[in-house]
């Protein structure tokens, strides 16, 4: 074991003491005492040093060769540096089978990871990112992804700064290849970028929504058709009068079909495009007074409707979808509303955007079906709404119609009292 | 002290500097990527909306040229790069005229796509052209990834793709000039296709040049009108593997 420092110190002062006292000796031995202390204390300096260039020797290669067997300080030199160095190498290769194990974990992950620093550029990634995205190990280590997957719409959502959602792109148009990122921030604005190949669900979704499309259109001429045949029906003057219920019966269900098939049909079309939509100037006040008309044309003075415009403001949209969503909200509330009931349209502008509100004095609806009542088909009391002939797939278009204006849905409603529809636009989207 | 720190702080500046205008030349790089992927859909699937979009949407690769044109200036005038930083700058500015001139080649097919898709499309249902455009494709993308990446081999590499899209060319010209002598009524339809194949042809060429403004950049050599075998042997001289 080591001995204490200021101990050895002192033994190796009197081992040069004694060295030089017997090199004394010897000297006054042969006649010539100072002779005999330096020559003495030369052969000590020369072992000294040889000691010295042994250990340095060995320190340089130390990982091959075995520390070489001192006496004195030098030996407590040399196990002090050798057990540091086991130490290190030790934990060196804890480290280095904790990396490893690391790496393989990562590289066995289905999904592509990336870390990147506040600048984005790239600090690792592995294995399934550099097949997803193409990227070359090591190679690509500091530069900014941003340039090598250059979709314009990646570039927006790392720029964005904002990644509470994730990002559906296809990497090569024409290609069926989609690929899901989903940021994940972490320490000092660095960020963790996942990538998913999706192109599998891609497939099946659009597989699904053609199928939407195309049975709805495939229903639409044989209905047509049918309707036709109706109408004749059901205005001829020789027709058995058992008949004529039954025939005006199936003219109602068959227009009722028809307008379940136009608005999947409608929905399927807003499903379908993603493009972002070109901007018109939409006159809300005059769309209102439109949607007043209307329904006064359709149902006379059954409800007491009353419009309320506190603002110029115009929507900057898609002017004939803003009017189907705004006319579903209009027709469910008078569905819905009892006879000589009110419903109050009111289009208002304040610091947060625009807000179009349809409020009514039906019978409400309780808060559980709040949550699923954009769905489509979703039935508060499935008797009751089939009675009245809606395709049940109205406020479903209505978000839809939304959602793509960057505009939400709020629904309250209290039984018994009554409901109000409320389309909240963003600033940006409004004109004045 | 306050020098070193000051001068540091500039650097740090300017090489800020040089990596914006760097990411905004590859973001342009990708929006072309897009409008030539998207060009080559639209004439290939016959839908007219999306080549008026591509037509539509070549102001925006305009205004972005302008925009690095400007950048480009600022930091020559401002910062007074030399050696390797000025030999980028050079490279940008020549870099994004070609991508202009990409946009402005999309801009024309997506022209024409949005023309022809009214017409009756032919059996074959442009396979040459699909086929042409994925070569070209693939050109313009490796092009840019050779210059985010400042990877001399990489764009040697696409630069020798040049030819097969000349072979390609020369293929389509040919069975174009087949079709115009089967049946007269063809020649229309004929020499539209061919503009486009023009198009992709000359989007190919720029793509060449890019790799040569990314060869420029890392060995200060410009390789402009020499032959890509003179260049190999450079490159190998100076430790550039093939």
């Amino acid at each position: 074991m080591l001995r204490n420092p200021l101990e050895d110190w002192g033994s190796a002062l009197w081992r040069v003491a004694l060295v030089a006292v017997l090199g004394a000796l010897v000297g006054l031995f042969v006649g010539h005492l100072w002779w005999g202390i330096a020559g003495s204390l030369a052969i000590e300096l020369v072992r000294q040093l040889a000691n010295l260039n042994n250990f340095l020797d060995w320190l340089h290669h130390r990982n091959r060769r075995d520390p070489p067997d001192s006496s004195g300080s030098w030996g407590d030199a040399v196990s002090l540096v050798s057990r540091l160095h086991r130490r290190k190498q030790f934990h060196k290769q804890r480290l280095l089978q904790m990396f490893r194990e690391l790496r393989r974990s990562t590289a066995s992950m289905p999904d592509g990871v990336v870390a990147l620093n506040a600048d984005r550029e790239i600090l690792w990634f592995n294995r399934r990112t550099a097949e997803l995205l193409g990227l070359r190990r090591k190679l690509d280590f500091g530069i900014s992804l941003a340039s090598l997957v250059r979709v314009p719409e990646f570039a927006s959502y790392l720029g964005k700064g904002d990644f509470s959602e994730s990002l559906r792109v296809h990497p090569r148009i024409g290609e069926p290849t989609c690929l899901e990122f989903q940021g994940v921030p972490y320490g000092e604005r660095q960020l963790f970028l996942l990538v998913r190949d999706v192109t599998r669900q891609e497939q099946l979704e659009t597989m699904r929504k053609d199928f939407v499309a195309n049975a709805s259109h495939e229903l639409r001429s044989p209905l047509t058709v049918i309707a036709g045949y109706l109408d004749t029906l059901s205005h001829e003057s020789e027709l058995p009068h058992e008949l004529r219920a039954p025939i005006q019966e199936m003219r109602r269900q068959s227009e009722r079909m028809t307008a379940i098939v136009s608005d999947l049909l409608e929905l399927s079309r807003l499903e379908s495009t993603s493009e972002p939509m070109v901007g018109q100037s939409i006159d809300v006040a005059a769309l209102l007074t439109d949607l007043r008309r209307d329904l006064l044309a359709r149902d006379g003075t059954k409800h007491e409707i009353i419009v309320s415009i506190e603002s110029p403001a115009r929507i900057v949209g898609d002017a004939g979808q803003v009017h189907s969503a705004f006319w579903n909200l209009v027709d469910n509330a008078s569905k819905y509303a009892p006879a000589g009931g009110k419903i109050m349209l009111r289009w208002w502008v304040d610091e947060l955007g625009g807000h179009f509100a349809v409020s009514d004095t039906g019978p409400g609806i309780s808060p559980e079906h709040l949550p699923r009542l954009t769905e489509r088909f979703y039935r508060v009391d499935p008797s009751r709404a089939r009675d009245l002939g809606g395709s049940g797939l109205g406020l479903a278009i209505v978000r839809h119609v939304l959602q793509r204006h960057g505009a939400e849905l709020n629904i309250q409603s209290e039984e018994g009292r009554g409901s109000a529809f409320t389309c909240h636009f963003s600033r940006a989207r409004l004109k004045s | 002290m306050d020098t070193i720190e000051l001068s540091q702080h500039i650097s740090r500046r300017f090489n800020e500097d040089l990596e914006r205008v760097r990411a905004q030349v590859l973001s342009m790089g990708g929006l072309i990527e897009q409008q030539l992927a998207k060009a080559v859909s639209a004439l290939v699937e016959g839908d007219s909306t999306l080549g008026e979009a591509v037509a539509r949407d070549d102001f925006e690769v305009n205004r972005m040229e302008v925009s690095i044109d400007e950048e480009c200036s600022r930091i020559l005038a401002t910062r007074a790069p030399a050696a390797s930083d000025l030999r980028l700058i050079v490279a940008i500015i020549k870099a994004i005229t070609d991508l202009e001139r990409m946009g402005d080649e999309c801009e024309k097919i997506g022209y024409i796509a949005s023309r022809l898709a009214t017409q009756e499309r032919p059996a074959d249902k442009y396979r040459e052209i699909k086929h042409l455009g994925r070569i070209v494709q693939s050109m313009v993308h490796d092009s840019l990834d050779a210059f985010a990446r400042i990877d001399a081999e990489a764009a040697l590499k696409v630069a020798r793709q040049d030819r097969l899209v000349d072979e390609e060319y020369e293929a389509i010209q040919r069975q174009a000039i087949t079709f115009m002598m089967e049946d007269p009524r063809n020649i229309r339809r004929a020499l539209d296709v061919m503009w486009v194949v023009r198009a992709l042809e000359r989007i190919g060429d720029h793509a060449k040049n890019i790799c040569e403004y990314v060869i420029f950049m890392v060995c200060g050599k410009d390789i402009r009108h020499v032959r890509l075998e003179d260049v190999e042997t450079e490159l190998a001289q100076r430790g550039v593997k093939n």
